[in-house]
């Protein structure tokens, strides 16, 4: 971030030379060619700029949703944003949203609450305009209610963002558990199944795509196409699942 | 801002051409000081590229998806992972994964995240080569790991690809957890296939102590990072160490490097 500035920077005391009042012709090819160029480097960096900007919306929200500062997390989504995580269903707007994560633990958690939710691994793709970005993330999660045994969870986060008055906001956060376990057993001999729909605040939708934690191996779908092919990265290998069906 | 920028830039190349007449001596400055930010606007671009493509490959391993995992290697890459040997070039890296860990595609009831974090990206000045220090947090049914790459990227024709990866073993432990379980590092004929050669370095994990150099200086002291004297980067305890020093005289294979030892029993 801060080199992106200092780049900023140069380009701003390149044209502080001149403050010449006079007015000149000068050959049209050197102008446009360095007026494109500038222009060209400006967007670059405002790439980056973005880029580092979704990536530290995106470490804010898990910090917020750790520790149940649920109207904080809320405040980061767009207007229409939406929530969704494993087989809850999908929450629309920032009401629903705050509401939603209510089902997470009570506002600001309480004694015995533990709602790690690491978001790390980033693979942040910003649209060529500099309007919209996606990302993929990867981290454990680790969870505790009280009176209840511990959990290790896993699992992938695909989220969608929007540039809403050139501020960068959640246009849809989406977790996709891959698994979750009790502490004390581990994967080999723990399985914990994901929640349906909650039934105290039912969600506006039901869950995009229907699939299950381990046993179940699921491929949330890539917003990134492949760094070197540069192809889609759809349809690849997966055994179907034999309790859902799906492919 | 960015609009003062602008017409800042462009009053600066007319005002220049008052005193020149034609192509100006500043728009040939400019044009230099354009070069040199376009350097370096190029770099910062890179270093998230090798990130990437390094996270990539993470997601890939996750759900092994190997054929798109071999994709991401320069045709004469080179893959090393714990104590395994080195396997040359993009078909042997696709055929390491394959054999050993089965064909393509997520299994139902596995898990086997080797989550990449804690990376350090560096280009090299001519921006045609980039080094990464990281980690995979190894999340899997069998337990928990940590590897640390460090591994080499190449640009080819402008995108970049894994030239070198070199994974060495910190630990490896059952789900009980390393107070009560360590496994050994692999070694060339442990699983299939064979290697193309033997390991470059030897070394033992957990409970040993191994540190892979590290391919930047300290940032602060700028000094680099310089393992032990004939010691192949191998420990069994922190350097200067009076383990250290005994494990440099007991139990040595003749080649001076330490043996393979059998899994701890518990």
């Amino acid at each position: 971030m801060m080199r992106a500035r200092k780049i900023l920077l140069s380009v701003c005391s390149l044209a502080a030379v001149g403050l010449s009042p006079f007015i000149v012709t000068m050959p049209a090819v050197a102008q446009d060619s360095v007026q494109a160029r500038i222009a060209a480097y400006r967007d670059r960096v405002a790439r980056l700029e973005d880029a580092d900007a979704v990536e530290n919306l995106t470490a804010t929200f898990g910090f917020y949703f750790d520790k149940g500062l649920w109207a904080d997390a809320a405040d980061l989504f767009a207007r229409n944003g939406s929530f969704e995580y494993g087989q809850s269903g999908v929450y629309i707007g920032q009401d629903h949203v705050r509401r939603a994560m209510l089902l997470y633990g009570p506002q600001g958690l309480a004694q015995g609450y533990l709602n790690n939710h690491m978001m790390l691994q980033p693979i942040i793709t910003v649209a060529p305009d500099g309007k919209t970005a996606t990302g993929r993330w990867q981290g454990p999660v680790q969870l505790a209610e009280p009176g209840q045994d511990g959990i290790w969870g896993v699992g992938i986060y695909e989220n969608e963002y929007v540039k809403d008055g050139g501020v960068w906001k959640f246009a849809k956060f989406h977790f996709y558990p891959m698994a979750f376990t009790e502490y004390d057993k581990g994967w080999a001999r723990s399985l914990l199944p994901l929640k349906g729909p909650s039934a105290l605040f039912p969600p506006d939708k039901p869950p995009t795509v229907v699939y299950r934690s381990m046993p179940g191996n699921y491929i949330p779908p890539f917003s990134y196409k492949h760094p070197v092919t540069g192809k889609p990265l759809t349809d690849l290998p997966e055994e179907p699942d034999s309790v859902t069906g799906r492919k | 801002m960015r609009r003062t920028i602008l017409s800042s830039a462009s009053y600066a190349v007319l005002a220049v051409a008052l005193f020149t007449g034609t192509i100006p001596a500043f728009a040939q400055s400019a044009s230099a000081k354009l070069d040199a930010l376009d350097k370096r606007i190029t770099r910062l671009e890179d270093l998230n590229a090798i990130q990437r493509l390094q996270r990539a490959y993470g997601y890939f391993v996750d759900k092994s998806q190997w054929r798109q995992l071999s994709e991401l290697f320069t045709d004469d890459a080179t893959l090393e992972i714990g104590g395994k040997g080195l396997f040359l070039g993009k078909p042997r890296v696709l055929e390491y994964m394959q054999t050993a860990f089965g064909m393509d595609g997520a299994k139902e009831g596995s898990l086997a995240n080797h989550m990449q974090f804690q990376s350090i990206p560096d280009i090299s000045t001519d921006g045609k080569h980039g080094w990464i220090r990281s980690r995979a947090y190894v999340m899997s049914l069998g337990g928990w790991g940590l590897p640390i790459y460090e591994n080499e990227y190449r640009k080819e024709n402008g995108v970049w690809k894994i030239s070198r990866l070199t994974g060495p073993f910190t630990m490896y432990s059952s789900w009980e957890g390393w107070g009560k379980n360590a496994m050994n590092n692999t070694w060339p004929d442990k699983f299939n296939p064979p290697p193309d050669l033997p390991p470059s370095f030897v070394y033992l994990t957990y409970p040993a102590y191994f540190i892979i150099p590290f391919h930047y200086p300290n940032p602060v002291t700028g000094k680099p990072f310089i393992p032990d004297k004939g010691e192949v980067g191998a420990y069994a305890a922190p350097p200067g160490t009076k383990v250290q020093a005994d494990s440099r005289k007991i139990g040595l294979i003749p080649d001076g490097t330490q043996g393979i030892a059998e899994p701890p029993r518990n």
